[in-house]
């Protein structure tokens, strides 16, 4: 038995475990069962969708920010890490993941469902949150706080949608 | 600042002087939760911010119920929030703050409530009805009940302008496991209330002010170099100096509507002191974290913050 010699591409496949937007800040996340994303713009329904902004970031508008992701292991991590139960709904991103490798995709293409993603940074965790929560979630969000991405091609995101490489 | 987008749902006479109003988001999406016993900031376009105690029933999560008071020798807000404020009008609001909670471990729960003073323990009530919870409201009230129809089940009205004011002692009973006892209203039923449960174990009796107690200057106040952390600015400051002009004249944010020790508004994390705590809102344990920058001063030669 022989390799191929060459290099190793990884891979790596995730689904889609949560959903969730809201039409302002500070206002609780809802639960969806699917999300429209449209291309260049954001999430229907969203506080972040451009042109009718209403997020607490908003004054500081970020082309980049359009849909925001973020990985059900790290509510684990925080869980076993911190003693704190961060849930889907708390962590104010739009996309709950299981299985994404979020932090390796800055500057990659990826697919949420059929739709297109580029990662353009990795969000940061904001002190609002832990107002909002009375949870000191502050520190242990720091590094694993989710990825902001802009959408490159739109369509409905459902639960259960793969996630993978482009 | 961020405020929460609200709109002005309803708003009727609920009692002497009183005016109750019913908060909604625009399009009635529910609101960032609230504990029994929070309150939030009103932000009228005047600019003169004000704190009121949540009076809704928790669980209702698309509303904020508040009833203000007329102050015709207030600040200025309660006017504006009777005679301008209509139906329908947007009003920006903060996040609610919790600083006199339910205690979680209590059994019975004894509440002393003076006129307005009984807004917090509406919301307190309704949730102890909803968890099958043992409480009971004293409301002292002069004449005209305040916010009549919405009191709860468990009231025991002593109108002090038909008959003195009872003695809280006999109120509240003697201290046991368990029992817990708050008290809202003017500062001079909450001296009463301190007076009379002197001796209660630590932690169970509980005030809220809603007119933050004037403040002597403190003896132990010395000049003090005040820095903050994240950004290095610091400023010498001579004693007794208040912290909220200084921190903003440095470029800190911080937050603030009482400007009295009493709202929570202003809670700073502090890394060396140590401070003088001056507020009525911040527990023990977490004073040796935080202070409240409005009253807060230094006992040492240096104050660093976490800003």
């Amino acid at each position: 038995m022989s390799h191929a010699p060459g290099p190793v591409t990884p891979t790596w496949l995730g689904v889609v475990a949560h959903l969730h937007v809201t039409a302002r800040a500070f206002l609780p996340m809802r639960p969806q069962e699917a999300i429209t994303l449209i291309a260049g713009r954001g999430i229907e329904g969203d506080r972040y969708m451009l042109g009718i902004e209403e997020g607490f970031y908003s004054a500081k508008p970020e082309e980049g920010r359009q849909v925001t992701l973020f990985e059900a292991e790290a509510l684990e991590a925080i869980r076993r890490d911190h003693g704190i139960e961060l849930l889907p709904e708390e962590h104010r991103r739009n996309v709950t993941t299981r299985g994404v490798p979020l932090t390796h995709l800055v500057g990659r293409r990826f697919r949420l469902g059929a739709c297109l993603l580029e990662a353009t940074r990795l969000s940061v965790p904001c002190r609002h949150i832990e107002e909002i929560l009375e949870k000191p979630v502050f520190d242990p969000m720091i590094n694993r706080s989710g990825l902001n991405c802009r959408i490159l091609e739109g369509g409905v995101v459902r639960v259960g949608d793969a996630v993978r490489p482009a | 600042m961020r405020l929460i987008r609200t709109v002005v749902r309803e708003a009727v006479a609920a009692g002497p002087g009183i005016r109750r109003l019913v908060l909604m988001d625009p399009e009635g999406w529910p609101l960032p939760r609230q504990k029994p016993g929070a309150h939030i900031d009103l932000h009228p376009p005047d600019g003169l911010v004000r704190a009121y105690s949540l009076c809704g029933d928790p669980a209702q999560q698309d509303r904020y119920v508040v009833a203000v008071k007329r102050e015709e020798a207030g600040r200025g807000g309660s006017l504006w929030l009777h005679d301008a404020l209509e139906v329908g009008a947007e009003i920006g609001v903060s996040l609610p703050r919790c600083t006199f909670p339910l205690a979680p471990d209590a059994t019975r729960h004894v509440f002393i409530a003076g006129g307005i003073g009984v807004t917090p323990f509406l919301s307190m009530a309704a949730a102890l009805e909803r968890a099958g919870g043992n409480y009971v409201l004293h409301l002292l009230h002069r004449g005209a009940l305040p916010l009549p129809g919405h009191l709860p089940r468990h009231a025991v009205l002593h109108d002090t302008s038909a008959a003195p004011r009872p003695a809280l002692a006999d109120l509240l009973g003697a201290p046991a496991p368990g029992l817990h006892a708050y008290c809202c209203g003017p500062n001079g039923l909450i001296e009463a209330f301190e007076a009379a449960t002197r001796d209660w174990p630590s932690g169970q009796a509980h005030v809220e002010h809603f007119v933050p107690p004037p403040l002597p200057p403190d003896p132990e106040a010395r000049p003090f170099t005040l820095v903050l952390a994240r950004s290095g600015a610091s400023a010498e400051l001579p004693a007794g100096a208040p912290l909220l002009p200084a921190i903003k004249a440095l470029g800190g944010e911080v937050e603030a509507s009482c400007e009295g020790g009493i709202c929570g508004a202003c809670k700073v994390r502090w890394l060396e002191g140590p401070p003088l705590h001056r507020d009525r809102v911040l527990q023990p344990e977490a004073r040796r974290e935080y202070l409240m920058a409005c009253v807060a001063g230094c006992a040492g030669p240096r104050l660093v913050l976490d800003l």
